[in-house]
């Protein structure tokens, strides 16, 4: 029978795990013996794709061409790509998926493809090890994840052929590791420090369940991190020639220095090396443990907050936890130990290699799905940031809140804003913060069909449902008058299905074409619902501006309807902001005069915070 | 009730068919207390209640179900739904006694809505006011104070829902102390500095 395998698809490495016939879990070699394969591919100029060390090595040398840490663009779309995570690399955003750019242009690949290549590598060697094609898998994301990355992550599977019959979050796989092979039972703090992410969970293991209380994190903190530091400091100090402009290659070299040579001080108390670098430079690079530990103490200190937050998630009351077990080639440091020891009051648990402790929690759970495993420990996993739907105003009403168990469901009723309102925006966002711009946008659609009824009378009841892989899917229907109308969406920057089939028989432009045409569609329609509130607002609160004042709006929105009406939805998307950025200081004043009101009337529901919401637009 | 895959008799509370095994969809208007096996009350004690989410869970959850049939798979998948809902709401008391009077046939928020607290009312204000004054001074003892005392007086109120509703007292009382939570709730809320952003 096919085994069932677990794949840690890292930023750094991947690696691939499965049970054996003792049922213990263990590490699949993933290449030349090493359990790690570097998350390495390189896209050589005659179409040639490489993955592992191959790909890593040419790196230095062709660094556009050799996609790093390619995890962290997974889930992103045009225009959401970080400026540091950018680095040297070209992009292509003018679909609804960002892609890179490889082989002077003349190549684009998504982050699902180039992850997809890495996946492909570790089934075969899965394949090759167990002596025919695996089975179900598990893959591992970080806790901290949102929707669209983990859509993401099992296109990537399903596009390597992988049967994903599960997405797990790393800290609950390591933690799974930890608990059955102690079989102990208490509370539990994951703190994973891997490559480019950071997660900290918090797990209670009681009854054979194993819940996952709290978690948060920091999708953009890692060794990398500290790489970069490091790496700037070296070149600044010992570059020679020095050079004016750094050069990619450069940059690349110096990060691969600087990662060896922080390891090596995880050990060692000084480290004095001369590194070759591409292009005839050489790196003069001294450096002591509490130089570095000087120079990463500010990446090191980002994971306090987090930990924090978790700990009162958890609501232990002030009960240190039973053990913290580290995960992540950069919780090696020492400086990250103390700090650890220093946060949960407690020597962090070491006994199994942190590098490899999530692979093999995930093949210990693929192990537990694939048998229905009705003896083994269960895991109830928890949804890591609040999903919610933008109200008028731009303000988020949250409807499933952060660290909910999942599966998850809930349902809110808004009515309509104004009269005769027979379409209404349902702007899915997630995230912790308040204004819908400052939140991950996941999905935008229309329900239309709404009976034209007064403002406030149609009721609109919107279900959000998480799935057991934290995955969301939204419906919207009118109950007023018994008229249904379902929606489902998927996340905007995931693929849908039509998408991955289009990548699976290599017509990608066609695909492209239709996303265009989406994206045109969606933003015309967001367009005419901004214009549309506003000449409402205007009507009900137009005393709150001068004429002055409302002049620049008006230049914008006629600005944006001459964009709405050609082709450009990038343009279309620039007049929107252009316009919400104009009409900010009346969307505050309209919401101070409204507050004000129930405050003045002591209304209980605005003042408490409860109950109707004014207006309820979507 | 008939069991949807081999048409045998299935007990009412019955999770599972005791012919062929298959999990049964929960019953119509199955309740939350239902939905955890417990009886529908207000005093539940803690520890019971995480055992029987856990043990439910152990039963529903969709990852039991990973090689089952899509209908098999969707029923574990709307129960385990169900089952977090349940442990969601009912593990905190004042959820839970909101959810006791909906239950009832009242509505909690809307009468909250509609009551007479003018006193209440007004200390609020007034506390409300201390506290803007002590967050624009920059004064953090005082938020922290003023937080404090809110965590305080709404701990007290938390406990004084156990014995209403042993008492039996008229749902308007409990209304009123829920909507007084709200307040607290806001008051906390504000005088803790804002969790750190991502």
């Amino acid at each position: 029978m096919a085994r069932a395998i677990g794949i840690d698809l890292g930023t750094t490495n991947s690696l691939v795990a499965s049970v054996d016939a003792r049922n213990r879990p263990r590490i699949i070699p993933a290449e030349e013996g090493r359990p790690l394969l570097p998350s390495a591919v390189h896209y050589a100029m005659d179409g040639a794709i490489e993955v592992g060390l191959a790909a890593r090595r040419r790196a230095p040398e062709r660094p556009v061409d050799t996609v790093l840490s390619v995890k962290r663009f997974m889930g992103r779309g045009p225009g959401d790509i970080r400026p540091e995570d950018r680095g040297i690399y070209h992009f292509d955003e003018t679909g609804s998926v960002v892609k890179l750019a490889v082989n002077h242009g003349k190549r684009a690949v998504s982050a699902v493809e180039v992850s997809a290549e890495i996946l492909r590598v570790l089934k075969k060697r899965a394949a090759e090890d167990l002596g025919g094609p695996p089975g179900p898998c598990v893959i591992t994301v970080p806790a901290y994840f949102d929707d669209a990355q983990r859509q993401a992550t099992k296109d990537a599977g399903r596009l390597a052929g992988l049967d994903v019959a599960r997405l797990v979050n790393e800290p609950t796989a390591a933690a799974l590791a930890y608990g059955l092979d102690q079989r102990r039972e208490g509370t539990f703090a994951v703190f994973d420090l891997g490559g480019g992410t950071f997660d900290v969970s918090i797990l209670k293991l009681e009854g054979g369940v194993f819940e996952v209380l709290s978690t948060g994190g920091d999708t953009h903190l890692g060794g990398d991190d500290f790489d970069r530091v490091v790496a700037a400091r070296l070149l600044e100090r010992g570059l020679t020639p020095a050079v004016e402009q750094l050069t990619p290659a450069l940059l690349r070299g110096a990060a691969a220095a600087a990662q060896k040579i922080r390891e090596a001080l995880s050990s060692e108390e000084r480290v004095d090396a001369e590194v070759e670098l591409p292009g005839g430079h050489v790196l003069t690079a001294s450096l002591t443990r509490a130089e570095l530990e000087e120079l990463i103490l500010p990446v090191v200190e980002r994971t306090t907050g987090p930990c924090r937050r978790a700990l009162e998630d958890a609501r232990l009351g002030g009960e240190p936890v039973d053990g913290v077990v580290l995960v992540g080639g950069a919780t090696r440091t020492p400086l990250v130990r103390r700090h650890v020891k220093v946060l949960f009051g407690q020597e962090p648990l070491t006994d199994l290699d942190p590098d490899t402790v999530v692979a093999l929690g995930a093949a210990v759970q693929a192990d537990a799905l694939d048998r229905g495993g009705r003896d083994d420990v269960l895991l109830l996993d928890v949804i890591p940031l609040s999903l919610g739907v933008e109200m008028m105003g731009g303000v988020v009403e949250k409807i499933v809140l952060r660290n909910s168990t999942i599966p998850a469901s809930a349902t809110q009723q808004f009515t309509t804003y104004a009269d005769g309102q027979t379409g209404m925006v349902v702007h899915v966002v997630q995230g912790e913060r308040e204004l819908a711009r400052d939140c991950r946008s996941l999905a935008r659609f229309t329900l239309k069909g709404i009976p034209p009824l007064p403002a406030g009378i149609a009721r609109v009841e919107i279900t959000y449902a998480v799935d057991a892989d934290g995955i969301l899917s939204v419906s919207a229907r009118e109950l007023e008058t018994g008229v249904e109308q379902h929606v489902q969406v998927k996340a905007t920057y995931g693929l849908s299905e039509e998408e991955v089939e289009a990548m699976l028989v290599e017509s990608i432009e066609h695909a492209e074409e239709d996303v265009t045409e989406r994206f045109l569609v969606e933003w015309r329609v967001e367009g005419e619902r901004i214009v549309a509130a506003l000449e409402t607002a205007f009507q009900v609160d137009g005393e709150l501006l001068s004429p002055d004042e409302k002049a620049p709006i008006d230049e914008r929105i006629e600005g944006l309807r001459q964009a709405m009406a050609g082709r450009d939805y990038l343009a279309i998307k620039a007049w929107i902001e252009s316009l919400d950025a104009a009409s900010k200081e009346f969307a505050e004043r309209r919401m101070n005069k409204h507050i004000g009101k129930a405050m003045a009337g002591h209304r209980i529901d605005e003042f408490a915070g409860v109950g109707g919401k004014p207006g309820g637009e979507l | 009730m008939t069991c949807w895959a081999c048409k045998s008799d299935v007990p009412p509370e019955a999770p599972s068919c005791p012919a062929c095994g298959k999990l049964q969809p929960a019953a119509g208007g199955e309740d939350l207390f239902a939905a955890l096996g417990l009886p529908r009350r207000f005093d539940l004690e803690p520890s019971e209640l995480e055992a029987r989410f856990r043990e439910r869970s152990r039963r529903f959850h969709p990852d039991r179900f990973a090689r089952a049939d899509a209908r098999e798979r969707r029923i574990a998948l709307d129960r385990s739904t169900r089952l977090n809902d349940a442990h969601r709401t009912l593990r905190e008391p004042r959820r839970r006694a909101e959810y006791l009077l909906r239950l009832a046939g009242h509505d909690p928020l809307a009468e909250a809505r509609t009551l007479h607290d003018p006193e209440f009312l007004e200390e609020q204000l007034e506390v409300r006011e201390q506290l803007a004054i002590a967050r624009a001074e920059g004064d953090a003892a005082a938020v922290a104070a003023l937080g404090q005392g809110a965590r305080e007086r709404l701990a007290a109120l938390e406990g004084e829902l156990g014995p209403l509703f042993a008492a039996g007292a008229p749902h308007e009382e409990l209304s009123r102390r829920l909507a007084r939570a709200r307040y607290y709730d806001s008051i906390i809320a504000d005088a803790v500095p804002s969790p750190q952003r991502d």
